[in-house]
């Protein structure tokens, strides 16, 4: 492609935008975070003075952060074993399985991966209430295996219908049984698809604000994100506590997304770019 | 197959018609029943939570349900009485704002990005994650810094301007009727635009480079080429991703929530936010559910078409 001068120019100038526009925001909650109190609210300065883990200290002291993010762990953990697991289950049942009606059942799968909980959120509130489960991280979990299983189990049908099949008829002319096949064969093939697929069960659940909200009531239950907006409310000089726990929050996906960014682009353009 | 002369060296290779049939139909049950059983799991979790509960939904929609009661039918009385809420007219319109809005910002952010990603430039790698991070991280934390940068008394944005002269005494973004929409709108296109910006780069990058050389060998300009290359050769990934995105933005509710929290006096109460407030802080059932189901039509509708849309592209793969 013809360079100039020109077009050069404005493309970097342009990224340098882009990425200051990006920064700025993260700048601002990491900086936050190890200000001092004094820094935040009297002498203002775009850069930390002395900075300084107190912030930190204080919202898992006074807070009791660490329950939060206990709770946090144990929900999203359950819910992406179970959803990687009857999702692959689910999969490979449509994707391999000869038996009527199976269309419709990805056709409703992707139907609800499409439908967002906030039309969902009232109605199952009062079926968990009624299971006796409310305010209970099981009953978190049933509904968040509401968006994960859809979600997955699309994204492997996508997965294993890109595996050749002749591998598995071939363990199968062996004496292989169909379900042998996929545990012996295509399951360990597919394994950065479910490793793509745990990573967005996972992150997910981790992130769900919605339906956590609605159904836990106290800190024993509470999620992340429902602690950190109570806090909002609570005080007004809070934001040093609430940007360490932001830092805190963004962490584990963090992680996620650097161990998987590969799978992560390729699952996240999955639906929409297919080529 | 079934063979009772187990002394015959080799089988028979075609049995009876009536034999036949009947492997086929054992191999068929056989089939049918193992496909059922493994899906069996996700089919119990769709019907008790998806398809109950939405079901579920419509029928609270027509009664008088309210936390702690027992529901009774009551015809289309939440209907009649929702549509003559001023709120509800307020989170109709403001739901429209919020989702056309966004997702035109969001259209024109992300194909700017691509557009530079898609070029020569060095450490395009790094770039590409680094400018997808706001997507990554999650969605409150994105908000909550948002909340905490618009603040008035404290808030980088008021301090930023106010050392550059551009404004006289700080702003209440999120509290004056006029600027907390387009607060709300901003932080929303901040968080969501790298979702377009690597949909578009992905698609972008499979556009051969022939089309371009050749379009330079006859002289066309750089709009030109975009404007009869590249935009058509997205066009699929375009209608995907605004109708995918204009569903998720039209259901928002955390950047309501955690921002104003459909303040100043409803000037950013969208519908989501109106179902939660009627649900779960008045506790009345009943008129919250009603709510959701009024938009479930546009919902459905537009679920429907991105539906077709990926399943066409899912069965050419």
């Amino acid at each position: 492609m013809r360079d100039t001068l020109g077009s050069k120019v404005v493309t970097y100038g342009l990224l340098a935008v882009f990425v200051i526009m990006v920064a700025v925001p993260l700048f601002w909650m990491v900086t936050t975070a190890i200000k001092t109190n004094k820094e935040l609210y009297e002498d203002f300065s775009y850069f930390p003075q002395r900075p300084t883990l107190e912030n930190f200290v204080r919202v898992i002291v006074r807070e009791k952060l660490l329950t939060n993010i206990r709770n946090s762990f144990s929900v999203s953990m359950i819910t992406t074993l179970i959803t990687v697991i009857v999702s692959s289950l689910a999969a490979y049942s449509i994707v391999r399985y000869r038996y009527p009606g199976r269309e419709w059942i990805g056709r409703i799968i992707l139907f609800k991966y499409l439908l967002p909980s906030a039309m969902l959120f009232v109605p199952l509130y009062v079926i968990v209430t009624a299971l006796g489960l409310g305010n209970t991280q099981q009953g978190l979990i049933l509904t968040y295996l509401t968006f994960t299983i859809p979600f997955c189990t699309w994204m492997l049908m996508g997965y294993f219908r890109g595996m050749p099949v002749e591998l598995e008829e071939q363990a199968m002319v062996d004496g292989c049984t169909k379900i042998g096949a996929m545990l012996r064969i295509l399951l360990p093939l597919s394994a950065p698809g479910l490793v793509a697929s745990a990573i967005f069960s996972f992150t997910l659940a981790w992130n769900e604000f919605l339906l956590a909200l609605v159904i836990t009531m106290d800190q024993s239950t509470m999620t992340v994100p429902i602690k950190l907006s109570m806090m909002v409310v609570g005080d007004q000089y809070i934001w040093g506590q609430l940007m360490a726990g932001a830092v805190l929050a963004s962490i584990p996906v963090g992680i996620l997304y650097f161990i998987g960014q590969r799978f992560v682009v390729q699952g996240l353009a999955a639906g929409a770019v297919k080529s | 197959m079934i063979t009772k002369d187990h002394s015959i060296a080799v089988p028979r290779p075609l049995g009876t018609a009536v034999e036949r049939k009947r492997a086929f139909w054992s191999r068929h049950r056989r089939e049918v029943l193992g496909g059922i059983v493994l899906l069996s799991p996700a089919l119990l979790i769709l019907t008790g939570l998806v398809i109950y509960p939405f079901v579920y939904a419509i029928w609270l929609s027509f009664s008088d349900k309210m936390v702690g009661t027992v529901a009774h039918f009551v015809g289309l009385k939440n209907f009649r009485y929702v549509i003559t809420w001023p709120q509800f007219t307020a989170a109709l319109y403001n739901t429209g704002v919020f989702t056309v809005v966004a997702v035109m910002c969001k259209f024109v952010l992300g194909m700017a990005v691509a557009l530079v990603l898609n070029q020569q430039i060095r450490g395009r790698n790094f770039f590409r994650a680094f400018l997808l991070l706001p997507w990554v991280m999650p969605a409150f934390v994105v908000y909550l810094v948002w909340r905490w940068m618009y603040d008035p008394l404290q808030g980088l944005l008021n301090y930023a301007m106010l050392d550059l002269g551009l404004i006289q005494q700080p702003i209440a973004f999120l509290s004056t009727k006029e600027t907390a929409m387009p607060s709300v709108i901003i932080a929303h296109v901040w968080r969501s635009f790298p979702f377009y910006a690597i949909s578009f780069l992905a698609g972008m990058q499979t556009i051969p480079l022939e089309l371009y050389e050749a379009a330079q060998v006859d002289g066309s300009s750089r709009w030109q080429q975009f404007r009869y290359i590249t935009l058509p050769s997205l066009y699929h990934i375009i209608g995907v991703v605004v109708l995918l995105t204009t569903i998720w933005t039209a259901n928002a509710f955390e950047p309501i929530y955690l921002l104003t929290g459909g303040g100043p006096s409803d000037a950013t109460t969208v519908y989501t936010m109106l179902v939660y407030v009627m649900g779960m802080v008045n506790l009345r059932l009943g008129e919250a559910a009603a709510v959701s189901v009024l938009f479930l039509p546009l919902l459905i509708g537009l679920v429907l078409v991105v539906t077709g849309l990926l399943q066409r592209r899912n069965d050419n793969a």
